[in-house]
Parts: structure tokens; sequence; C-alpha cells
């Protein structure tokens, strides 16, 4: 299955943030969206999720038959979680698998999901206003698992969590990456290396894979950084220091 | 110190005019002609530089003639027979008590401070009296003019009118070298937005001394007021002289600042608020429970969690109106005149009630927990966006708005059709229906607008930041156009057909809206 960008185009006033992008992510994978502050990765995201509409360009998935993306086939954890406040964990399970329950495969008692997540039994059952900033971020993650949209897009989800809750996390992604294309995006240049299959690079809008053939990490890490200066020192708009 | 005074007043002014600038950029249509280049215009700059100063004249003086004129002149005129002078003296005494505690400029957390003082690390005392003397000298020179105009008025003579202004600033600095002083001895510090527990209560007791002692005849005689100016002016001096030779502004403002390193602009600051505000709307009883599903589940558990935020007030005006109606009632029990008059009122006052149902209805609150407390984080995941939930949920929350204003419509169009009954009735007994029905469909008018706007414009961003100008031009329009209804007298029932028509028409009209567009507009805006 392959997940498809065609010319998509976005700007904001005079300012191009997303250049015509074209490009293909493959199932199986991890994808880690590198890129610098205010590079447009949040914008991609918006755009993709249809959050913001772009200028031009479509969205397909292919298995087999090109297919124009559905909302529903698009999960989007943001890095600040957001959970409905006013109900429980369970609650929010519970209304989340009853208003989904067509399109839900292998459905599984709400406990299991929970000893999934390594959410405490005591946890399951307060309001998600008085849950961790990790723990709603378990809660966002636990909806897509159980969903399982075929993209799932991943908006700087481990930045702000505790080590521990971090590496669960990762755990978690590497296991449901088989049959789903998961873009995660980042600027902590560790945390991509170690978690995705891919780097691919969103600089002055345009976005590019950076290939790890026969390179260390330490390699790798500076032909992207290279990548990402290079860029820079291209672009004439920006003006240079002497 | 002069430099400091030049650098930090620059500093101010920058992003004054910084800020006249954004706010030319956020009017609608006008904002279409700028971009964000607008910041490096020169002309504008120089333009929004001539608001700035004029602002700061206008802050100076305006402020300071109608504190004098709305909180001193007018109350002490209401003494009649009283010495006005002498009252008006007496009031400004306690007020200016209040205002040496309660509007200091030193203990004032201000993003200017927290930007000079902690960003740019400016040298903090040369900073802090600098600026405090220039804000005292604004004190005096504001007062000045109007002291004098309002003196002769009251029938003082010249030199106390002219000591006024020095008494008040000089009360002002006595005030804020003591709580310096407290801060140096036992390491207290005064901030003017989080004043101690005492300062409420200590305003309460000088607001009634101020303003109730002269209503029982007892003021502070002329003679002692005096002395105590002159008094509060040279210890005023005094008092500046020792704020010169205090040696630890810096690390007093370090504490009173510590908050602004979390949130320095205001927008932030209410954001937190508003956000805190809105999780404490929810009930914590774990008792409450649903055993609906799907979307009847969601909506079930998310009102009565809220019930206390959505129910309680339209029980309260609904409780409000029931006792208004008996009242009147009884009134018209024991006064024929009263019978008559609320007879003659009902038969062609309904306009009037466009804005009382306006006034009551519950909508935009509703609309305003639902996104704060639902929406928000609900909007971000894409299963809840899908056209059919969408408008299935919105079949559900328009039922329980229209329930939650109903209530206190129900009592009221109840309420007026006895009203009517008991003044003396009318010859058409089709006016007790329409009072009813039209005061209902009024309640579901209001419902089904708030609710309707917020479907097809959902003005909040994903933190939580208005931005429609065309949902508050919206909001602002609904007000003047039930406002002017008020103007509005025709007879009852010609009113109540044509309002209850256009209800009708103009509510189905806007659920076709919402069925047809809503998929597409009901998101978070960026």
């Amino acid at each position: 299955m392959e997940f498809i960008i065609e010319n998509l185009t976005k700007s904001f006033g005079a300012k191009k943030v997303l250049k015509d992008i074209s490009f293909s992510f493959d199932s199986g994978k991890i994808y880690g969206l590198l890129g610098r502050n205010g590079a447009g990765k949040t914008t991609l995201f918006n755009c993709v999720n249809k959050d913001i509409k772009s200028d031009s360009g479509s969205f397909f998935l292919d298995d087999g038959k090109k297919e124009e993306i559905k909302p529903e086939d698009i999960g989007y954890v943001l890095s600040t979680p957001t959970v409905p406040a006013f109900l429980t964990g369970r609650e929010f399970i519970k209304f989340f698998i009853e208003i989904n329950e067509k399109s839900i495969n292998d459905l599984r008692p709400i406990d299991e999901y929970f000893d999934m997540m390594n959410i405490e039994r005591e946890d399951r059952d307060r309001l998600l206003k008085d849950y961790s900033h990790g723990m709603k971020n378990k809660m966002q993650m636990l909806v897509n698992i159980i969903a399982r949209p075929p993209v799932l897009l991943l908006d700087e989800p481990l930045t702000s969590l505790d080590v521990v809750v971090a590496e669960e996390m990762k755990e978690l992604l590497r296991g449901l990456k088989s049959d789903r294309i998961i873009i995660f995006s980042t600027h902590i240049m560790e945390l991509a290396l170690d978690l995705c299959d891919e780097i691919v690079i969103l600089n002055h809008g345009e976005l590019e894979v950076v290939d790890k053939y026969n390179l260390d990490n330490s390699e790798f890490k500076d032909k992207i950084i290279r990548a990402l200066k290079e860029e820079e020192d291209d672009d004439e708009s920006i003006p240079h220091i002497v | 110190m002069m430099k400091a005074f030049r650098i930090s007043y620059d500093l101010k002014n920058t992003y004054r005019v910084n800020g006249i600038i954004y706010s030319i950029q956020q009017v609608p249509v006008i904002k279409r002609l700028f971009t964000d280049d607008l910041y490096a215009s020169r002309g504008l700059k120089i333009f929004a530089n001539i608001l700035s100063a004029a602002w700061e004249i206008v802050s100076a003086f305006l402020g300071k003639y109608l504190y004098l004129l709305l909180l001193v002149a007018l109350p002490a005129g209401f003494y009649k027979g009283a010495d006005v002078g002498g009252a008006a003296m007496h009031i400004l005494l306690f007020l200016t008590v209040i205002g040496t505690f309660m509007n200091t400029y030193m203990f004032n957390p201000t993003n200017d401070k927290y930007y000079a003082m902690i960003l740019m690390r400016m040298d903090a005392r040369e900073y802090t009296l600098s600026n405090y003397l220039y804000s005292s000298l604004k004190v005096a020179a504001g007062f000045l003019p109007f002291t004098i105009y309002f003196g002769r008025a009251w029938g003082l003579n010249t030199g106390l009118c002219m000591l006024l202004p020095f008494f008040i600033t000089g009360a002002k600095m006595t005030a804020a070298w003591l709580l310096l002083l407290r801060y140096e001895k036992k390491g207290v510090c005064m901030n003017e937005n989080l004043p101690p527990k005492f300062a409420w209560p200590l305003t309460g007791i000088l607001l009634v001394t101020a303003y109730g002692f002269p209503y029982a005849g007892i003021m502070v005689p002329m003679g002692a007021f005096t002395a105590m100016a002159a008094l509060g002016a040279v210890s005023g001096l005094y008092c500046l002289y020792k704020m010169m030779g205090f040696g630890k502004y810096r690390e007093m403002y370090q504490l009173i600042l510590a908050d602004k390193r979390n949130a320095v602009e205001m927008s932030d600051i209410v954001k937190k608020t508003t956000e805190e505000q809105s999780r404490k709307m929810i009930s914590q009883d774990t008792a409450i429970t649903s055993r609906k599903k799907g979307f009847e589940y969601f909506n079930e558990l998310f009102i009565r969690r809220h019930k206390k935020a959505l129910w309680r007030p339209a029980r309260r005006t609904a409780c409000i109106a029931a006792v208004f109606i008996a009242v009147l009632l009884a009134a018209m029990q024991m006064d024929a005149d009263v019978k008559e008059a609320v007879n003659r009122l009902l038969l062609i006052f309904l306009p009037y009630f466009v804005f009382i149902m306006y006034a009551i209805n519950r909508g935009t609150s509703f609309t305003q927990i639902l996104f704060m407390n639902c929406d928000h984080s609900m909007l971000t995941f894409a299963f809840y966006k899908k056209p059919e939930f969408i408008l299935k949920l919105f079949r559900i929350r328009l039922r329980e708005i229209i329930k939650v204003n109903l209530l206190p419509a129900a009592v009221i169009g109840t309420g007026l059709a006895l009203m009517l009954y008991v003044s003396g009735g009318t010859d058409n007994p089709l006016n007790y229906v329409i009072l009813f029905i039209s005061i209902l469909v009024l309640s579901i008018f209001f419902s089904v607008h708030y609710l309707t706007c917020y479907y097809l414009l959902q003005p909040y961003n994903v933190n939580t930041e208005m931005k429609s100008a065309t949902y508050k031009i919206i909001m602002s329009g609904t007000y003047i156009v039930c406002f002017l209804f008020m103007k509005l007298r025709m007879d009852t029932f010609v009113f109540g057909i044509v309002a209850t028509a256009f209800c009708v028409l103009y509510s189905s009209i806007a659920s076709l809206l919402v069925y047809r567009f809503a998929s597409r507009t009901f998101r978070l805006r960026n």
C-alpha cells in the first residue's frame, strides 16, 4: 500500500510554505519527517488531515487500486494531546468503539486496550481532565490503535514525554508499523534515527528523502545536517552573515 | 537615569506602536490590504506614534477628569444641604488612601517592567526610579488643572486646589515606601494584581467611610483635611528621597514578575484562565453515568457533567421570572391602575420580549462550553468530523439547547398569558395562545441561531482563541437588532404571527444550511 501526495501547495500570504510537493510513502515503514522550526511540518500534516485547505493538491491511497483518501483513513496525534476533559478514559474508549463499531476489526475488551497502553487500573475511571500529559498522549494513540487507520501522522508526540513513556511509545509504534504508513515529525535527530526507517526532510517547502545507503549513524547524521544546510545556503532569500 | 528612562520609554512605545498596527490588521476588510510588512512601514509607524503620544496625553488628563467627576464631584453633589466642598474632600481623602495600595505603579507587574528589567537586564533601580518619577509627575500634572477646576466650583481656596495633586502623589509615595520597607524587613512583596487578603475588606471599609459617612453628616473637618494633605505632600517628598536609596529593586521585581515567565501576553493569561474555568465546570461526581449508546451516551454525559453550568442559570432565570410575575399578579389584585396598565402593555409590548428572550438565552454560553470542554479536543479526531456524525450530534445538541432555554421561556410565556387573563382579558382569545407560542418560538429561534452560527462559523482555533470576525459581527448584529425591537410597538396579535412565521422559516433555513455546509465549516480554525 502507498500513501501518495500529488502537487500539494500551500501559501500563507506571500510565503510559500509547501511548494508543489509530490511524494509517495510505503506501508510497513516509519518515516521520520525532519525539518527546522517553522519549516512547515505541522502545515503539511494539517493539509493532509484537511484541517486547513491546501491551495492545490490531492492525497491518495494505493492498495492495488488508487483511491482518494477519506478522513477516517488518517489518524493524527498532536504534540499537545487533546482529549475530551469531561469523560473518563473508559467512557471515551467506550464511546469511540460504539460509534466506530462497523469499521473496527478484531475488537477486544476495553481493559485489554488499557493494559496494552500500560494505563493503570485506578486511572481508567478518572476524568481525562485529570490525566497527565503522557497519559493523554497514550489515549490519543490508543484510539488510533483501535481504529487502525492506514495512515498515522504523529506531530512530535514524544517530545514532552518522560523517558519511560517515550520508550513505551516507541515500542508501540514499532509494533504498529506493519500494514500502515507512519509519518513521524520531529526536529530531534536522534529520535528520528532511532525510530524511523526512512528520513524525509522538509525544507523550503519541498520533501526530500535522505538515503542511508552504506552509511553509519554518525555519517548519516552529517549527511542530514548537510542536506538541511545546503538547501539553506542555496536559498537566496536568506541573507548571509559576513 | 535619564538614559534609562529614554530607553525604557522607547521600548514601551515600540510595542505600543506595534500593538496599534496589530489592531489595525485585525479589522475585517482592512486586513486584506496589509501584510506583515506593515511593521516596517515608516509612514504607518509615524501615524501609530502620533496615536501613541495622543493616548499618553489623553490618558494622563482624561482619566483624572473622569475620576474627579464621577467618583468625587457627582457623589459629593448628592449630599443635599451638606457642604459640597467638605464632602468632596472627605471622599477624595479616603479614595486616595485606597489608591495608595490598589493603584501603585511600583507594585504593578506589567509587561514593560518584565521586558526591561528581566529580559533586557536594564538596571532595575534606574529603570524603576525614572519611570516611577515619570508616572508620579504624570499623576500630579494630570490632576492639577482639574483640582483647580473642580476645587473652585466647590469653593476651595486656590492654595488647597494646587496642593491636592501633590497630596495624592505624596500619599502614594508614602505608601510605596512603607511597602518597600516591609519587603526589606520581612521579605513580603506587594503585588498589585494579587493584593493581600486584608486589601479588599479594607477597601470596602474605606469606601463606606468615603461615601457613607457624609450621608450621616460625618465628615473630616476641612482644617484637618488641609493639614493631612500638606503632611502627605511633605511625607511623599521624604519617602521619594528614601526610595532613591533603596537597593533591592532587582530582587523584588524578580518575585513580582515571576509569573510572567510563563505567560507574558494577555492572551496567554486569558487563555489559561478560560481553560481553568472551563475545566472547573465539569462535575467530579463519579456517580454520573449513562445507559445510552453512541452519541446519545456522549451527549448525556456532557450535559450531566455540566449541569451546573448549563441548567442552573436557566432554572435561576425561570425562578426570577416566576417571582416577578407573581409580584405583578399580586400588584394587579391590589391596584386597578396596575391592572389596566399591564393589560394595555401586554397587547402592544410583545416586541420588547425579543430583547428579553435574547438577554436570557443561554445559547452563547452553551456553545462556548461545548467548544472549550468538548469540541476543542474532539475536533482533532478525524472520526468526529465525519459528516454524518457532525449532523447527528448537531441534532442532539439542538434538542438539548432548546430544552435548556425552553424552561424559562415556558414560565414567561405562561406568565404573560396568565397576566393577560388576570388583567382583564382580551376580545380575541387567540391572543393568549399567541403570547405563549411567540415566547416559546423566540426562545427556540435564539437556540437555533446560536447553534447554527457555531456550526457554520466555528470561530475558535486550537488555542481557544476567537478567530472569526464574521462571528463577532453576527453576534453584535444580533444584539443591535434585538435592542432595536425594544423601540417597536406593535399589536401583539400581528407581531406574534409575523415573529412566529419568521422564526419557523429562519430555523428551517438555518438547519438546512447546517446540513449542507457544516461538514466543511465545523472544524478548528487556524
